[in-house]
């Protein structure tokens, strides 16, 4: 009973991992272990080649190495560029930085967050969009500011977010 | 291997102090009597130097150091209390304080917090600084620990004791920075992770973070007793904290063989002493029922129906039946109680159901009656053997040794277990042979072992004794025949010979799966094994068979059997009946007494016309309930002794009201041989009165006055007969592996350890109607047959009702779902349970908890016996299963 709780929490979010999936990691894992410090390694492959680690790969991975698999998720979480949940092909960061907070980063955020009807550090269903804040990004002048996928928009104002945004409204 | 050691002097606080090298700065002051406030360091755990707490200062350089991390080196000046050092103490400890709820008063951590008590001594009550809001109390559905990780301090004990200790691997950091937490996986609530609630964290805890859930009565401790948990046959060692003679909560000792650590059921489990169902007040039957009595009116009756039966049938018509979880003190007096008052050797202890395979097959091989060596000496084990055993539920502290055997010492595994349980992760080879056909798979790594020469030869030329016999025996048992017997490929059977031989110690540890299901003859092929490969009893070698029960080593030692006196000094030997006479003043019975089951089949057939059965339940526990029932009905006065009314009880004439574990004084014999003190915390509920008490106030009415004023009394004389319990008195203190080898030594009977040949007869054949071989096992949240972990309030909340797991093919061949009633029929009777679809079964094989109050499973067991050791099989047998529409 405990044992499917668990799951069916992990599998909320995507895809389901079929057997396969698992045999295809644990090549993976063979691939990488037979280095002193494989553990990260094998974490940015899987991450390459998943687009992020899916958990049910976690206890894999653990058992592999020898480790437990709530280490292998606190090795994960230390690092802020590996992820348990799939992110979206564009990264909206929205910059929470002095010169944007005092310029109305923050209702640029909450506008944002509306358009793709998501939290910070989520994903949108179908994997368009993950949300995350950031620190000054350098760009001060043109306050406030927010990046997606990779392109810096500067000057935000609702109408502009409308634009850049708006047809994801409600698409969720 | 002595050496001249090298010495490394340091000064501290102006003192010079030496100590030696690989010393930390803080075992050097602990050493010295230096006072460092610590906060995640502990001696239990691998230190790490996380909160700079205990930093000190190097006078030469000006540095400050973590002590409890820094090695000593010569020449070092450490000032342990400079005001740097109490400047910077004081802002580590502001820091802490800064993101610390204000809820100080309102903690249940109370005075055992240690970031309150080292505040508090250094003078700092609020904090100025900006708090940082934290996280609330995590919602979480388990009655045994709630976190609020506001008032964590990141110490990483939790982690560490997790890892380290009970090797659970629960919990971890989680997230960077402030953020950061200890977490489960996937950050879900404790019963969804692999937490099994032993409790270590908690104790280990240094704040409010992590603190116990549903606390049977409130209150700031007012007394702590050392005493030793009553469940299974670890033994662990638990202080128990005690405010208004009402237990507030169990710890884990730190001595022991548990060293901090406990399971589920010795830290929340211990409740059932507060249970209202105790019994208080002795009861009678009157006209059929039972009512209340005084103890003088409960007492005649009992006492004189006694004498009755021995002057009109003579004393083989009288029986008494005692407990394993009865202390030694009070099983030596019951065994006295038999033989000089009622003048029997009818007595016998409800362990002999299954222990006697251990003490005939050890005995007859090595000579040992127990596990040759110390739990702790398994973590030396280079291999080890597990088979018939599940400890992570039956004997949890033993689970633990192992997983710290493979993950922290690189021990190899061979798991021998049909299902797949906690341990198969852990296992390098994990061997599933058919159920019943271990004899055949041990001979057969014998025997392999033989062919590839692998024994150690010196050993078993010059030590063991009828290895030709053995070697001979084996012939049969060819990778092949044991291949197609066991259904273990070949192959596998050859790589557990090479781990199992190749290992420079390897050590065996088995559980009721050997001794209830091949008997002595699995035991024997378990010694034979030890014996080939001289692995029988050097550090990291030897045998260890777990006990069921708390006292069961103890209540076999004091003779509580009807075969041996106190010691295993066999009632039919004029000798050591001697020593016994001289002592008690009166003349032994001189032929063995029966058995448990052979008590109840004489009660049946009206030979036994009286029995006196304390601390056991065998209306509910025997096989074949409806026939014991049958026999205890016709008994003309039946006298039970229990902490509550049982099914036996209702059968009796007389039930006398006995005190908790909590509430007495003695010991407990552990799996290890370990004598543990049992010390008394609180008094006894209501009237009821120690199991000892009350058997010296019967034997006083019957008119034998027993000249004991204390259990400590009765342990001086165990002493003086029994040879190895002596050694045994100055308890923990003495307990030093170094000791216990001349312990052992002197259990050892005479001669060399003889190779014992042992046959694979086959069990569990498939008959025709009942397809499917049912194993029955302990769960962790229950115990025995549950008489107590029932009555814990938190264990009982967490226990599942009765279940039955069913492999996925044979579910979907049932047609049956989870969560299905079913009904599992063996040839002699049938149960009730809901189904489980699980994959840790192989086909063909179900799987059932031992015990669960509303629906004994032994209804399913005959009562036919291993001809050899004369107990029934209660671990498995034939069934069919039907779902109930
Ligand atoms: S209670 Fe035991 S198993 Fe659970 S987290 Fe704490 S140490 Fe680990
Ligand atoms: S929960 Fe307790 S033991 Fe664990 S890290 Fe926090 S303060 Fe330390
Ligand atoms: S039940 Fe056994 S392992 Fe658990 S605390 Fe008690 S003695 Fe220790
Ligand atoms: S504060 Fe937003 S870019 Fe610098
Ligand atoms: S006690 Fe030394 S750093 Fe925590």
């Amino acid at each position: 009973m405990q044992g499917e709780g668990r799951k069916n929490l992990m599998m909320s979010e995507q895809r389901i991992i079929t057997r396969n999936d698992q045999e295809q990691v644990r090549k993976t894992i063979a691939d990488l272990q037979d280095q002193s410090w494989p553990l990260i390694p094998i974490l940015e492959k899987v991450q390459e080649e998943w687009g992020y680690i899916p958990p049910e790969f976690i206890p894999t991975i653990a058992q592999a190495l020898g480790l437990f698999p709530s280490q292998v998720q606190g090795v994960i979480s230390f690092y802020a560029q590996l992820y348990t949940e799939p992110r979206g092909r564009k990264v909206v960061r929205v910059c929470r930085g002095t010169a944007c907070h005092v310029r109305g980063g923050k209702t640029i955020l909450k506008l944002v967050k509306r358009h793709l009807d998501i939290e910070e550090g989520q994903t949108t269903p179908d994997l368009e969009y993950t949300l995350e804040t950031v620190a000054c990004i350098g760009v001060c002048a043109l306050a406030p500011n927010i990046v997606i996928g990779g392109k810096t928009y500067g000057h935000m104002n609702p109408k502009k977010v409308e634009q850049l945004l708006g047809h994801t409204k409600g698409g969720g | 291997m002595e050496k001249d050691v090298e010495i490394i002097t340091i000064t501290l606080n102006g003192v010079e102090v030496s100590g030696h090298p690989g010393m930390t700065i803080l075992d050097l002051a602990h050493e010295s009597g230096v006072d460092i406030p610590t906060l995640c360091y502990d001696p239990l755990l691998r230190s790490i130097g996380a909160c700079r707490l205990c930093v000190v200062e190097e006078e030469h350089s000006g540095a400050l150091l973590a002590s409890c991390v820094t090695p000593i080196a010569s020449g070092m000046m450490i000032s342990a209390n400079s005001p740097r050092v109490r400047e910077r103490r004081r802002m580590m400890l502001e820091l802490m304080l800064a993101s610390h709820p204000d809820s100080c008063l309102v903690c249940d951590k109370g005075n055992r917090c240690e970031l309150r008590r080292i505040a508090s001594d250094m003078g700092i009550g609020a904090v100025e600084l900006e708090r940082i809001p934290q996280p609330a109390i995590i919602q979480e559905i388990n009655p045994f620990i709630e976190r609020d990780l506001s008032k964590c301090i990141l110490c990483a004990k939790c982690i560490r004791a997790c890892q380290e200790l009970v090797v659970n691997g629960a919990l971890d950091y989680f997230g960077r920075g402030f953020a950061t937490k200890p977490a489960t996986l996937g950050n879900l609530p404790l019963e969804n992770s692999e937490c099994t609630f032993c409790g270590t964290c908690i104790a280990l805890c240094p704040t409010g973070a992590l603190r116990e859930k549903d606390t049977p009565y409130r209150g700031t401790t007012s007394q702590v007793v050392h005493t030793t948990c009553p469940f299974c046959g670890c033994g662990c060692n638990i202080c128990l904290e005690v405010k208004d003679d009402q237990l507030i909560r169990a710890r884990p000792g730190k001595e022991g063989i548990n060293q901090g650590t406990l399971c589920v059921r010795g830290a929340y489990g211990l409740d059932f002493v507060n249970s209202p169902e105790r019994l208080t007040i002795p009861l009678t039957r009157v006209e059929g029922s039972l009512e209340e009595a005084s103890w003088d009116k409960a007492i005649d009756i009992a006492a004189l129906g006694f004498k009755h039966i021995k002057e009109k049938y003579g004393p083989q018509a009288l029986a008494v039946l005692g407990s394993p979880r009865c202390t030694n003190e009070e099983n030596y007096l019951l065994s006295r109680f038999a033989r000089g008052v009622l003048g029997t050797n009818n007595v016998d202890n409800g362990s002999s159901l299954y222990n006697s395979a251990t003490r005939i097959g050890l005995g007859q091989s090595l000579g040992f009656l127990n596990s040759t060596n110390p739990l702790s000496d398994l973590e030396h084990a280079e291999t080890i053997l597990l088979i018939g055993a599940d400890p992570s539920s039956s004997a949890p502290l033993v689970e633990y040794a192992v997983k710290r055997a493979v993950k922290q010492k690189g021990a190899r595994l061979i798991l021998v277990d049909p299902r797949q349980t906690e341990l198969s992760s852990f296992s390098h080879l994990w061997l599933r042979p058919r159920v019943g056909t271990d004899v055949a798979l041990i001979n057969g790594i014998a025997k392999s072992i033989i062919d590839e020469g692998l024994l150690d030869e010196e050993y078993v030329s010059r030590r063991t004794d009828n290895f030709e016999e053995l070697s001979k025996s084996l012939e049969g048992y060819t990778l092949d025949f044991v291949e197609r017997t066991t259904g273990v490929l070949a192959q596998s059977i050859h790589q557990a010979a090479w781990l199992f031989a190749q290992a420079k110690e390897a050590a065996i540890v088995y559980g009721s799966g050997i001794t209830q299901v091949s008997g002595s003859s699995g035991v024997m092929s378990l010694a034979n094994l030890a014996m080939l490969t001289g692995n029988t009893g050097a550090q990291g070698g030897g045998i260890y068979p777990l006990q069921k029960e708390n006292n069961t080593q103890g209540a076999c030692d004091m003779g509580s059997l009807p075969d041996f006196l106190p010691g295993y000094q066999s009632v039919e030997d004029a000798k050591s009946r001697r020593q016994f006479e001289e002592c008690w003043g009166i003349s032994l019975p001189t032929s063995r007494g029966l058995t448990a089951l052979e008590m109840m089949e004489e009660a049946r057939s009206g030979r036994i016309k009286g029995m006196y059965i304390v601390g056991e339940n065998p209306a509910l526990t025997f096989p074949r309930p409806d026939l014991i029932r049958e026999a205890l009905s016709s008994l003309t006065i039946l006298v039970v002794q229990d902490m509550f009314l049982t099914e036996t009880g209702e059968l009796a004439t007389a039930i006398l009201p006995a005190a908790s574990f909590a509430e007495k004084e003695g010991t407990f014999t552990n799996f290890e041989g370990r004598v543990n003190k049992v010390q008394r915390a609180l008094n006894p509920q209501g009237e009821s009165l120690p199991d000892g008490e009350i058997i010296l106030k019967l034997a006083s009415r019957m008119g034998f006055l027993l000249p004991y004023l204390s259990p400590k009394e009765i342990m001086e004389e165990v002493c003086e007969l029994v040879p190895w319990y002596g050694e045994d008195l100055g308890l923990e203190e003495s307990r030093k592996s170094s000791t216990w080898g001349s312990i052992h030594q002197k259990r050892l009977l005479k001669g060399f350890p003889r190779f014992c040949p042992v046959e694979y007869t086959p069990k569990f054949e498939a008959g025709d109607g009942y397809p499917f071989v049912l194993i029955v096992g302990t769960t962790l949240y229950q115990f025995g047959s549950g008489s107590r972990s029932s009555r814990s309030s938190r264990l009982a909340k967490f226990s599942p009702e009765p279940f039955l797991e069913v492999s996925d093919p044979d579910a979907r061949e049932l047609g049956i779902v989870l969560g299905d009633g079913v009904k599992v029929m063996s040839r002699v009777g049938e149960t009730t349970a809901r189904a489980r679809i699980v994959d840790t079964l192989p086909p063909g094989m179900l799987f059932m908890p031992l015990s669960s109050p509303q629906n004994y499973v032994n209804a399913l067991f005959d009562v036919s016996l291993d001809p050899q050791t004369k107990t029934p099989a209660l671990k498995a047998c034939r069934v069919r299963v039907e779902r109930i529409l």
